[in-house]
């Protein structure tokens, strides 16, 4: 019909309409851009925290597009983390296949388990779902520790895994690994980014603001939410590798349910469908507590209290969403 | 000449309630067609069947002849039907503009990982609804208003707002759910004109109303239900005079006045 002749229009949008988010990007990108510097300034110890961070950032955004956009309770989410470490641990110490060769898989697998197991809860109740993950992060630890089909180690987990190799280079000092999560982080970002404008991130909240309303428009929640679970676990499968990768060790308790917990709670504390609100709340979760290690039986104290006042004060999160934004 | 949606001998249970009862009735290509009746007749359970969202226990649905008897509701969006609802289900937390572009859900055919990625097709695609989307907003007046939070508007601007998203998915039947409910009596008159406009732009209308002005103005055909029963079926004027209307429906609307007074 006349889509083609529509789409060839390209007039300029108001100026209401692009402005905004390119400054926030335009930010994004500087304080990223600065961030690379960080192995030419700070210690060793910085620097490996600073790559943890970036980890946990990517696993915090990946559980932001199944809860925080998608609006599912995916109380779970430590396990396509752990999905993703295992199978670039296992690829890499048992069949020898090079690092970044077992990333797609990592993703691949992460994504496919997600999809699977969300297809037939996401028609639950929030509660429901909620229930179910908590569940299957219970099985997957289970799993692991007991060394299932006698790959994944057992409760000792999988060591020795190799350094990432790219043309021949090896990246195997700190700061080439730093700059490895970091890249990966910026690409994660930057899809995070391209999900907000576009018609999957768009239908994702049409369907958590009024699920019926956006049925009678045509959206298929079912489909749209598969994929977001999909998308969310594929992503933390990513990050899972990078994990092994740089610890170049495996193990379950790094799966375990309260670290699904934090996740969960870095999305609603920092502010749900919010980039920097997740970044923010991945920066509480991870980084103040390696300032105050001297405090550490405090921490869960502090946490908690904090978490507390931050919902009573502040229920949309630290760094809420935009209202409206573009 | 065939029509182009059909109901057969529709009948719908809830528990040990018969809301619906073998109602047939036709609407025709480029009508405007109501549905009226007391409070509980069963016309909203009607809409609920036609859009799929409950599954008729008697009885078959037709599109163009299809059947499509218990479809799911994004599926008969697709197939052209779209509604708006007797309360207004504007998304909240979005401006008019987002809330019509929302409309357009099924015109961007880009792939998920093409919006991902921000590939140039996809970028285009959005610009393309996005001028889409603005055309819909003047075309119903709503351009000044496009960035404002939708439902910070009055009432009867939220309606209009509604309206936009169905019309932005360019249905060929829009089935209208007591548009008129709160609109105060020059709202309801522009409402009037708005109904014909969207009828003369080749959309056909099926609307529920209680607004007897709006009904039996801008209706090309009427049906009657009582107790999820057709009890009458023609144009206005035939409709006007019917004593089995009169005495059901009218009869009854006297009373709830008589009770609210």
């Amino acid at each position: 019909m006349a889509e083609s002749a529509e789409i060839a229009t390209t007039a300029p949008l108001p100026a209401s309409r692009r402005s905004g988010f390119h400054t926030s990007g335009a930010v994004g990108l500087a304080l990223w851009a600065i961030a690379l510097g960080v192995p030419a300034v700070l210690n060793s110890t910085w620097v490996s925290v600073a790559a943890i961070f970036a980890i946990y950032a990517i696993t915090a955004l990946s559980e932001d597009i199944i809860l925080g956009r998608g609006g599912m309770f995916d109380m779970g989410h430590a396990v396509y983390l752990g999905i993703g470490a295992y199978v670039t641990g296992i690829l890499n110490t048992e069949f020898g296949w090079p690092i970044f060769a077992t990333m797609p898989a990592a993703i691949l697998l992460a994504a496919a388990v997600g999809a699977l197991l969300a297809a037939p809860l996401i028609r639950l109740r929030g509660d429901y779902l909620l229930v179910a993950t908590i569940g299957f992060n219970a099985i997957f630890v289970l799993a692991m520790q007991n060394n299932l089909g006698g790959i994944t180690g057992g409760s000792d987990g999988l060591f020795g895994l190799d350094v990432p190799r790219i043309f021949g280079l090896q990246l195997a000092s700190q700061p080439a690994m730093f700059w490895l999560d970091w890249v990966v982080l910026g690409g994660a970002l930057l899809l995070m980014r391209n999900l907000e404008r576009c018609e999957l991130g768009r239908t994702l909240r049409y369907l958590k603001q009024d699920e019926l309303a956006a049925t009678t428009l045509g959206v298929d929640a079912r489909a749209a939410k598969t994929l977001a679970f999909a998308i969310g676990a594929g992503l933390a499968g990513l990050a899972g590798s990078l994990f092994a990768v740089q610890l170049s060790s495996v193990g379950p308790s790094s799966f375990v349910f309260t670290e699904s917990v934090t996740l969960f709670a870095i999305v609603i504390v920092g502010g749900q469908g919010s980039i920097p609100g997740v970044l923010l709340g991945t920066a509480l979760m991870f980084v103040v507590p390696q300032i105050f290690r001297d405090f550490a039986q405090y921490r869960y104290f502090v946490f908690g209290f904090a978490m507390i006042v931050v919902m009573v004060l502040r229920p949309q999160g630290l760094w809420p969403r935009r209202r409206t934004a573009v | 000449m065939s029509a182009l949606l059909e109901l057969r001998g529709i009948g719908m249970t809830f528990g040990g309630l018969r809301a619906v009862d073998d109602l047939s009735f036709a609407v025709q290509q480029g009508h405007i067609v109501g549905l009226i009746g007391p409070n509980g007749a069963g016309k909203t359970t009607v809409f609920n069947i036609i859009t799929g969202v409950y599954r008729p226990t008697n009885g078959d649905v037709f599109w163009q002849d299809q059947r499509i008897t218990g479809t799911a509701p994004h599926r008969i969006a697709r197939l052209g039907i779209r509604r708006t609802f007797q309360t207004i289900r504007l998304f909240a937390e979005m401006s008019v503009f987002e809330n019509v572009r929302a409309g357009c859900h099924l015109r961007a055919r880009r792939n998920w990982w093409q919006g991902m990625l921000s590939l140039p097709a996809q970028r285009r695609e959005e610009t393309a609804l996005a001028e889409r989307t603005h055309d819909i907003l003047h075309r119903l007046d709503l351009a000044q208003v496009a960035d404002e939070p939708a439902t910070s508007l009055p009432y009867g601007m939220q309606r209009r707002v509604e309206l936009a998203r169905t019309l932005a998915g360019e249905p060929l039947l829009v089935i209208l759910d007591e548009p008129a409910a709160g609109l105060n009596d020059a709202e309801s008159a522009a409402l009037n004109d708005t109904i014909f406009a969207i009828r003369d732009s080749g959309v056909t209308v099926l609307l529920v109303e209680h607004d007897m002005n709006v009904v039996m103005n801008v209706t090309d055909h009427i049906v009657v239900i009582n107790f999820g029963r057709k009890i009458a079926e023609g144009n206005a004027e035939s409709i006007r005079t019917n004593p089995a209307v009169i005495e059901a429906y009218l009869g009854t609307e006297d009373e709830d006045e008589e009770a609210a007074a």
